[in-house]
């Protein structure tokens, strides 16, 4: 804005009381100055945006670029290959991700349907004063470092499945064809259900929040139109408010995976790190997250390092492309509920 | 009554919503008594180890008493520099999203993208830290273990400055603008005081995030059991520390593992807390 | 006291000799409460069968909280509570042992915002249906058209009876939601401000629809629209501050009010 002939009246007004203003030139040249601070400030927040982008990059070149010796020896055949060893520098990761994928779905398994009773629960059945403390008292169980989880379950839960759970399940099922196989013991304790387990108490937070926000966000005269047509609660919570929450819960669901797919410490305590696939759930096993945290300092020689780097890479890749689902899923439902 | 009924239908059906009723009120206390579990062990075993020596010992070889001080002076240190590194990063970041870009294309994919490495595998970030820091530095260091948490906190920062700063009325941006007031002023001075509460909510829980962070360290910042505070060599942290001595065969170092615990536990939990009742102050206000 | 801006057709409503009537819904000395707050006072009002009654008053007046007492929909909440006496053909439906589910299998409700549920137009119907009764797949399906053509919605909806409730038109879903209160063969059906979201030519085969049904069931509206409750009407209530002030005849009230107050909201200077 370029400065005028006459001064503005309010000036004139001040510089007739004897009260300094600026004249107008000087103004001038202050937005100037700040103007260009403006535009670098601009620059600087883009830049940091992109920064973000490139993090990502980063990742994913190092990722690839750390794994290429591992993947030129052995190929495709890396991924279905059981044989683990440092010395003969043989390494196939087949192990690895069965029990990555295997505790991830016994987590699942356990926590999606006792999640979605307690957003039931939650929103249904919970006395008002009681609502907030509860769901807090939940999310805390999301905010324990997994390295507690992780003790916790090395020193208490273990041992505890070892003396208590595990004969039972093993006599229990020791009969039937096809179930002895898979719980046959015998009972260390550790071992890739007791990881499972405690996976789905880590993951059951995320699941509950999830579902319970969207619960809340189904429109009371919903509810409403299905109570006044005589359902129970039960019956609204069934055929109304899930099947409108459906995508809602669907992307908390994966999220929830995503969480437990990556999930390092509390496992690698208890699964009992035997680069083995076992038909027994009650054996241990290992999972990619685990046998990098145990491996990788003792790691000697390229080739042992780049596949360990290389099932980082297989790890993320699993994991992004179930974290991107999720976020679609999410994306579409607040696209749904905004218009 | 003229809408019939079939008595044993509704029977059944009034059966079928008492058992599943009961089912969400058993899901629940299951939930929680997990809770209670955890934290009840935790007390007990961590407690008993709780005395002013964990605080002002160095890490003993097995077999001696000892404390916790380097691995929490490492943490603190590795702690706050990652949050001096991720927090600016994720302020200005999350400030081009919500104030300068807030609808084009570039912030859609940064917001996709962030969204996804708020949940990624921290290994997997200690990996990508060993190849760019470690690797090329030839040594590991605290500034790895550092940079390592940064990229963590990073996330969670982006998050929340863009969700509170698009919380923040245009009504109170045009009263800037109709001053003369131009856009960055108009950030930092208005915008960033309006959403101050909930950006400092932000990194308070990006702390309370990284402080229980173990793998990351793993192989950037490694281990140390002596005192040192140079951070371009290995330096202590309490999960670490936790790691070693909690699947290790000695009696005292499991000992110092719980106590270890304990504390991350409570600084993770008041943590938690005060971001809470920040946010519920500034919903009342 | 004439009234020119409103034209009550006469056919309609002519005025019922007392032996025709029969009082099915019968509240006394009911009083409702917020928390501390008590949102309707002393109300006494009869609900004749195969009539409708309509409540208008100003808004917050209370119409619609009264209306929410008759199928106990005010339960779901904590911290609203009702005394005082409603009976059903008898039953007091306020008192603890009245079981819910089967009271709205006998009220139903129809909303202000159309509500289908999240599902195919043929499953909302059917849904209702299947609560109470176990039939054959080719019952179900004439019960479903039944509903159907009694809410003036089978001749649009027939071949897409797969389609998701939520495709129709605003007014069609409102006649989806009435079909579906309808199928579950209730006494009483309650309509709460029907039409305040649709479109005039919607709302004219509602209150179409409104009158046909009369004569099968027991008819209670809401409605902040003079004229609707003129024109679709039997009775109505003139309700204020939470109070029942005036209940008569819909001619006698429109044309004819014993009440200042009533007399003044009628003629628009307040409301």
């Amino acid at each position: 804005m370029q400065p005028t002939g006459r001064p503005p009246v309010v000036d004139v007004a001040l510089q007739g009381r004897g009260i300094a203003v600026a004249d107008q030139m000087d103004r001038a040249k202050v937005l100037q100055r700040l103007r260009l601070g403006d535009a670098a400030y601009r620059h600087l927040t883009r830049a940091a945006a992109i920064t973000v982008l490139v993090i990502l990059g980063g990742i994913i070149i190092s990722l690839v670029w750390g794994s290429l010796p591992a993947l030129r020896a052995f190929g495709i055949s890396f991924l279905y290959e059981e044989a683990w060893n440092p010395v003969t520098e043989k390494f196939g990761a087949i192990a690895p991700i069965y029990g990555t994928i295997v505790t991830s779905v016994i987590a699942m398994l356990i926590a999606v349907p006792v999640g979605l009773f307690i957003a039931v629960f939650l929103t249904e059945l919970c006395p008002m004063w009681l609502r907030r403390p509860v769901g807090i008292a939940i999310e805390l169980l999301a905010g324990i470092p997994s390295i507690i989880y992780g003790i916790w379950g090395l020193f208490v839960f273990a041992p505890f499945l070892q003396q208590h759970v595990q004969p039972f399940i093993i006599s229990l099922f020791g009969e039937i064809p096809v179930l002895s196989n898979l719980f046959a013991g015998p009972p260390y304790g550790i071992g890739i259900l007791t990881a499972g387990l405690i996976l789905a108490i880590m993951v059951l937070p995320f699941v509950t929040s999830i579902s319970r926000d969207v619960f809340e966000a189904v429109p009371p005269v919903l509810k409403e139109a299905a109570y006044g047509l005589g359902c129970t609660t039960w019956e609204v919570c069934r055929y109304v408010v899930l099947p409108y929450a459906r995508v809602g819960v669907i992307g908390g669901v994966m999220l929830g995976l995503g969480r437990a797919l990556g999930e390092t410490m509390a496992v690698t305590f208890v699964i009992g790190n035997a680069h083995r696939i076992s038909g027994s759930l009650l054996a241990p096993g290992t999972t990619i997250s685990a046998t990098i945290a145990n491996e990788f300092t003792e790691a000697v020689g390229d080739l042992y390092t780049s596949a360990l780097i290389a099932l980082g890479l297989i790890l993320f890749v699993i994991t992004f492309i179930v974290l991107a689902a999720a976020r679609l899923m999410l994306m579409r439902l607040n696209a749904r509920v905004g218009g | 009554m003229a809408a019939t009924f079939q008595s044993s239908l509704y029977a059944s059906r009034r059966r079928r919503n008492r058992i599943s009723m009961g089912l969400a009120f058993a899901a629940t206390a299951f939930g929680l008594s997990w809770l209670v579990l955890i934290l009840a062990v935790l007390l007990w075993e961590g407690f008993s180890g709780l005395s002013l020596s964990v605080f002002t010992e160095m890490t003993p070889p097995p077999g001696s008493a000892g404390g916790l001080l380097n691995p929490i002076a490492g943490s603190l240190i590795m702690t706050t520099i990652a949050v001096l590194i991720g927090t600016p990063l994720g302020i200005l970041a999350g400030t081009y999203m919500a104030e300068y870009g807030r609808y084009d294309r570039l912030t859609t994919v940064v917001r996709f993208i962030n969204d996804i490495l708020l949940s990624a595998p921290s290994i997997v970030v200690g990996l990508f830290v060993y190849e760019v820091m470690v690797a090329q530095m030839g040594h590991f260091s605290g500034w790895a273990g550092a940079v390592s948490l940064a990229v963590i906190v990073v996330p969670v920062v982006v998050r929340t400055t863009e969700d509170m700063l698009i919380l923040v009325p245009d009504t109170l941006r045009e009263a800037a603008a109709s001053i003369g007031l131009p856009r960055s002023l108009m950030i930092t001075k208005v915008a960033y005081r309006a959403a101050r509460a909930g950006m400092v909510t932000g990194v308070l829980l990006a702390i309370a995030r990284i402080s229980g962070e173990t793998a990351p360290l793993l192989f950037t910042a490694l281990n140390n059991q002596f005192w040192s505070l140079n951070l371009n060599a290995p330096v202590a942290s309490l999960p670490v520390v936790i790691f070693q001595f909690a699947l290790s065969p000695y009696h005292d170092w499991q000992k110092l593992a719980w106590t270890g615990a304990l504390i991350i536990t409570l600084a993770v939990l008041a943590l938690s807390i005060i971001a809470r009742t920040l946010a519920a102050q500034r919903k009342t206000s | 006291m004439s009234v020119a801006a409103i034209t009550v057709p006469a056919v309609s409503h002519a005025p019922s000799s007392a032996e025709d009537l029969s009082e099915k819904i019968s509240i006394r000395d009911l009083n409702f409460f917020y928390g501390d707050n008590r949102a309707l006072k002393d109300i006494n009002v009869p609900l004749y069968q195969g009539k409708v009654t309509a409540f208008i008053g100003p808004s917050g007046c209370g119409k619609s909280t009264l209306l929410r007492i008759l199928n106990r929909m005010y339960d779901l909440y904590p911290n609203q509570r009702a005394t005082g006496h409603v009976r059903i053909d008898n039953d007091d439906i306020l008192s603890p042992s009245q079981d819910l589910n089967l009271l709205r299998a006998k009220v139903g409700m129809v909303f202000q915002k159309p509500t289908p549920f999240p599902m195919t137009i043929f499953e909302n119907i059917a849904f209702g249906i299947r609560l109470y009764e176990r039939l054959a797949k080719s019952e179900l399906e004439d019960r479903v058209r039944h509903a159907l053509e009694r809410a003036a919605l089978w001749e649009e909806v027939k071949n897409k009876l797969n389609a998701n409730g939520l495709s129709l038109s605003g007014g069609q879903q409102q006649r989806l939601c009435i079909a579906r209160t309808v199928a579950v063969r209730p006494e009483v059906i309650l309509f709460d401000e029907p039409c305040s979201a649709l479109d005039p030519i919607s709302t004219a085969k509602i209150e179409e629809l409104i009158d046909e049904l009369k004569d099968d069931y027991t008819i209670a509206i809401v409605t902040h629209n003079m004229q609707q409750a003129a024109r679709v009407s039997d009775f109505t209530a003139f309700m204020y501050l939470g109070e029942l002030v005036e209940f008569g005849e819909t001619t006698q009230i429109f044309t004819n009010p014993n009440d200042r107050r009533t007399q003044d909201y009628i003629t628009g200077r307040f409301g």
